[in-house]
């Protein structure tokens, strides 16, 4: 009994220790992250009022949010935005990924990675600017292509619409896609995939039944690490989108600094953080298998 | 040459990745007011006229103030959890972290708007202060993802060997754990200041009537005459984002070259 | 008759739990002024834990650690007169050599000259001369195991710890640093308490060994009573290898106690090669390799002979080890021996007049 207090005591101490370290940073998060989310969940059931908010609880705002028109074209809108974003952004990352992991001389791989990294780093309002004068009716591919006469007159299809958005924030996310299946790919034993075609495999097929199933876990995170940010992306729908390409974040930025009416901009920015979780867990639940197993 | 084909392909990705930071020098050393193809000649007034607009450089100078102080904050606040998370356990110690690390993932407008009802809610007056807040809050991961790969590639034994060797905590802290992790500090630092230099959603939210450079350059896109000067002031900070991101890395590098660790990637 | 050293530290009864987990479990034992000792055992036998409670990292859950009389509850690392090399060396990346070495003295706020006077004194010690400005992750892993010694002993500690300082090394380097380990250990007269899986790197340095299992000390003597007379079974397949039979007990008394074993037939034992205490599982005898024979054709008769069938050769070079089935075993015995020029090696099946003493028999009970 004495002795069990006693490693009570010293357990005691060293959860305290960290407790004691973490707990600038942890208050900080809570103060300023937990409370506020928690603060938009609680005003998104609150009836806004003239200059003020009326504390009556009310599901009307979800309501609203929910079975308007616009606002529901605007959120699958998003929706869809964010799944094409995801599903473009990965598939033309993996193969870099895969190049830099497999082909490159490991003492230039950490070029390669600060190479692709940089333009991530490099004023975002700028880039997606940039974006616009790219994809323009003067831009650079539509004088490119005419100055090639492929086309007689500029591509209209490619600026101020959905398919704008996508190719901007594509190309915002590419790091983010990009290193996450690297460093799965890094971690795979290389003497698998011998073994792999030892055991009488095409190169394809040990792609296929090795390398890909052990590069899940990487593919899985790049998933959800462009896909949640990208469905509350404010900038390049707001510059490149039109009016056809709004998206969620323009919505409730409307709704808080113009209309004012901070319960349905809650209501639908919960939506919206709802909506990424669901689909997420979803995501994550159909991937399952390729999770499970030692962790390293 | 290993890997033909798909070094072809990395090419192609990175020209994708590097377009607009190529195009961007074009436009503005170009002597058209209208941002389109084709160029008509080579001027450096843009660089010139940005002197004349009293916003901007009161727009500069806001933007600094909040950049350093929130990377100081960030991670001043990075090495506690850092340290934290590598060094001890503790219970509900995922949970803690999770929520620190959360604004890494979730989108910024949700960060600015649950920032703003409560502030608001809080009677508090909007300004630099409140961005420095919110940047705070967004750069804390970055800066605990570097310093915790700083603080993980260090050995246990050697602040054991100090204490052995007759040093107390806190010296053992300031003579050996300091100066090991310290390429991973300024790394971090220079990283923060980043992020907030180019953070538009919060202090677009958050700034009142202050106004940052993200923020300026986001009016200024309204009215097509000023942008050629948008275009020369990119290339500014597009030329030092370069510059800071190349010493962030070398600080990485030679932190992980100090304490004999192997390279695993970059900052993310 | 040397006079008995005085007794640097002392355990006490030391038990210590993480949670649930009995680490050390009541580890009583004195260790020697002067004495190099080594901590023997399988990993998490606990022997490090044991050298951490010395050093101070650990705390202990109940007993007490002694160090030169003095009781160290409550004294923290800082503050004991004990030095650490440590498994991985522990040098600071960010260092000289010198810097590393001095690091000690820092606080004695010596004069620079006195200082480097100093450093350069232990750095000739461990043969690094001329290596002081050298930065430290230039070093070799050798080099870096020398600075970690020469870290250590310049403070002139009562207790040199060693945590497997040796494990990182390659055979050869290894062997070498052996044999510089118990020069120096002679030359600076300092208590050496050495953590090591190795039998043979314990057999070879210590002056006494204690081998731990589970937390436990299961025997603490000097490495040939410990390879000759092991008290267990388990100690003595941990040291060197043993061949077993089972064996009966027919009589015991004053003068000995003679049994029956398989294979080798009635033999009398003294009282002392019966060292371990009686564990209730039937009694088994026990023998290293070595001290059987295969007596070759026209070889004399030995004292004591038994019969067997060869079931295994493995040749070594310099050795050849047979196993072979004695009559009337149900497994074989191994047999080591030594290559001589001329003798040819015996083949499976072969059989063998095979000679052994009783005086090498250590009986288990």
């Amino acid at each position: 009994m004495e002795l069990g207090s006693r490693w009570d005591r010293f357990r005691r101490s060293e959860a305290a220790s960290g407790y004691m370290l973490v707990s600038p940073t942890a208050l900080y998060a809570i103060l300023l992250l937990a409370a506020p989310l928690g603060t938009i969940i609680l005003y998104s059931f609150l009836t806004d009022g003239y200059l003020e908010i009326v504390r009556t609880f009310t599901l009307a705002n979800y309501h609203e949010a929910w079975t308007n028109e616009l606002y529901r074209t605007v959120m699958l809108r998003s929706l869809g935005v964010s799944m094409a974003v995801t599903l473009v952004t990965v598939v033309l990352a993996f193969p870099v990924a895969y190049f830099v992991s497999f082909h490159v001389d490991p003492s230039r791989k950490s070029l390669w990675l600060f190479l692709i990294t940089i333009p991530f780093w490099t004023s975002y309002l700028i880039r997606v600017f940039l974006w616009k004068v790219i994809l323009g009716f003067n831009g650079v591919v539509n004088s490119g292509l005419m100055g090639l006469g492929i086309i007689d007159e500029p591509l209209t299809f490619i600026l101020y619409n959905v398919n704008a958005v996508v190719i901007t924030l594509a190309h915002a996310y590419a790091p983010f896609a990009i290193l996450p299946i690297f460093v799965a790919l890094e971690k795979i034993d290389r003497s698998l995939l011998e073994a792999g075609q030892d055991l009488g495999e095409s190169r394809f097929m040990t792609f296929l039944r090795v390398t890909l199933p052990l590069a899940m876990p990487g593919v899985i995170a790049s998933v959800l690490i462009v896909f949640i940010p990208t469905i509350g992306d404010y900038v390049t729908p707001q510059l490149v989108g039109g009016p056809e390409g709004r998206m969620v974040a323009n919505l409730i930025q409307l709704q808080y600094l113009k209309l004012d009416n901070y319960p349905l901009g809650s209501a639908i920015a919960v939506s919206a953080m709802g909506i990424v979780t669901v689909v997420s867990l979803l995501f994550l639940f159909l991937n399952r298998r390729y999770l499970k197993g030692p962790k390293s | 040459m290993k890997g033909g084909g798909f070094r072809i392909y990395a090419i192609c990705y990175l020209i994708f990745l590097y377009a607009p930071i190529i195009i961007l020098p074009l436009f503005a050393f170009n002597d058209a007011t209208v941002i389109a193809f084709p160029l008509s000649g080579f001027t450096t007034k843009w660089f010139a006229e940005m002197t004349t607009q009293p916003a901007l450089g009161q727009a500069v100078k806001n933007s600094l103030i909040i950049a350093v102080s929130a990377s100081v904050l960030a991670t001043t606040l990075g090495v506690f959890a850092a340290r934290a998370s590598t060094r001890y356990d503790f219970p509900f110690k995922g949970g803690i972290m999770g929520l620190i690390m959360l604004p890494l993932v979730l989108p910024e407008i949700i960060v600015a708007v649950s920032l703003l009802v409560v502030l608001l809610g809080l009677g508090v007056n909007l300004s630099i202060l409140t961005v420095i807040l919110g940047h705070v809050l967004i750069c804390t991961p970055f800066t605990i993802a570097i310093l915790s790969s700083a603080f993980q590639s260090l050995d246990r034994s050697l602040e054991e060997a100090a204490y052995d060797l007759g040093e107390t905590a806190v010296s053992t802290f300031r003579l050996i754990i300091l100066p090991l992790v310290m390429p991973g500090i300024i790394s971090s630092l220079l990283i923060s200041f980043t992020i907030s230099l180019d953070e538009f959603i919060i202090a677009f939210f958050l700034a009142g009537t202050e106004v940052t450079l993200p923020v300026y350059i986001f009016s200024q896109f309204r009215f097509p005459q000023a942008v050629p000067v948008i275009m020369a002031l990119g290339t500014i900070l597009v030329g030092m984002s370069i510059l800071l991101l190349t010493i962030a890395e070398y600080f990485r590098r030679r932190g992980l070259a100090r304490s004999g660790a192997k390279d695993t990637g970059g900052f993310l | 008759m040397t006079v008995e050293k005085p007794t640097m530290i002392e355990f006490r009864d030391v038990h210590k739990y993480y949670g649930d987990y009995h680490a050390l479990r009541g580890i009583t034992a004195k260790i020697r002024a002067g004495e190099f000792f080594s901590l023997l055992g399988p990993s998490g036998c606990g022997k490090t834990t044991l050298l951490r409670t010395i050093a101070g990292f650990e705390g202990i859950s109940s007993g007490a650690v002694m160090i030169d009389g003095k009781h160290m509850e409550g004294v923290p690392a800082n503050k004991r007169p004990t030095n650490m090399v440590f498994q991985s060396y522990a040098i600071f990346p960010h260092l000289t050599v010198a810097q590393n070495v001095g690091f000690g003295l820092r606080r004695a706020n010596l004069a620079k000259d006195e200082l480097a006077r100093r450093v350069g004194e232990a750095l000739e010690m461990v043969g690094l001369k001329g290596y002081g400005a050298r930065a430290a992750h230039a070093l070799s892993g050798g080099q870096r195991q020398r600075v970690a010694l020469a870290r250590a002993l310049i403070l002139k500690p009562k207790v040199l710890l060693l945590d497997e300082p040796l494990s990182a090394l390659d055979k050869k380097m290894r062997e070498q640093m052996q044999v510089e380990l118990i020069k120096l250990q002679r030359q600076v007269g300092i208590t050496f308490i050495l953590v090591t899986h190795d039998q043979e790197e314990a057999l070879v340095m210590s002056d006494r060994i204690a081998v731990m299992f589970e937390g436990e000390i299961a025997q603490l003597a000097d490495p040939e009573t410990l390879y000759r007379r092991p008290n267990s079974k388990k100690v003595a397949d941990f040291i060197g290898t043993m061949n077993f039979l089972p064996a009966e007990i027919l009589s015991e008394g004053p003068g000995g106690i003679e049994i029956e074993a398989q294979g080798l037939g009635r033999v009398t034992l003294a009282p002392d090669q019966a060292p371990g205490a009686a564990s209730g599982q039937g009694a088994t005898v026990g023998f290293r390799p070595e001290t059987l024979t295969i007596l070759f054709e026209g070889q004399p008769t030995a004292e004591r002979e038994s019969m067997g069938t060869i079931e295994e050769v493995v040749y070594y070079g310099d050795m050849t080890y047979y196993d072979v089935r004695l009559d009337g075993t149900a497994s074989p015995t191994r047999i080591s021996m030594r290559n001589v020029f001329g003798r040819p090696v015996l083949d499976i099946g072969a059989r063998a007049r095979i000679a052994w003493s009783a005086g090498a028999l250590v009986l288990f009970r």
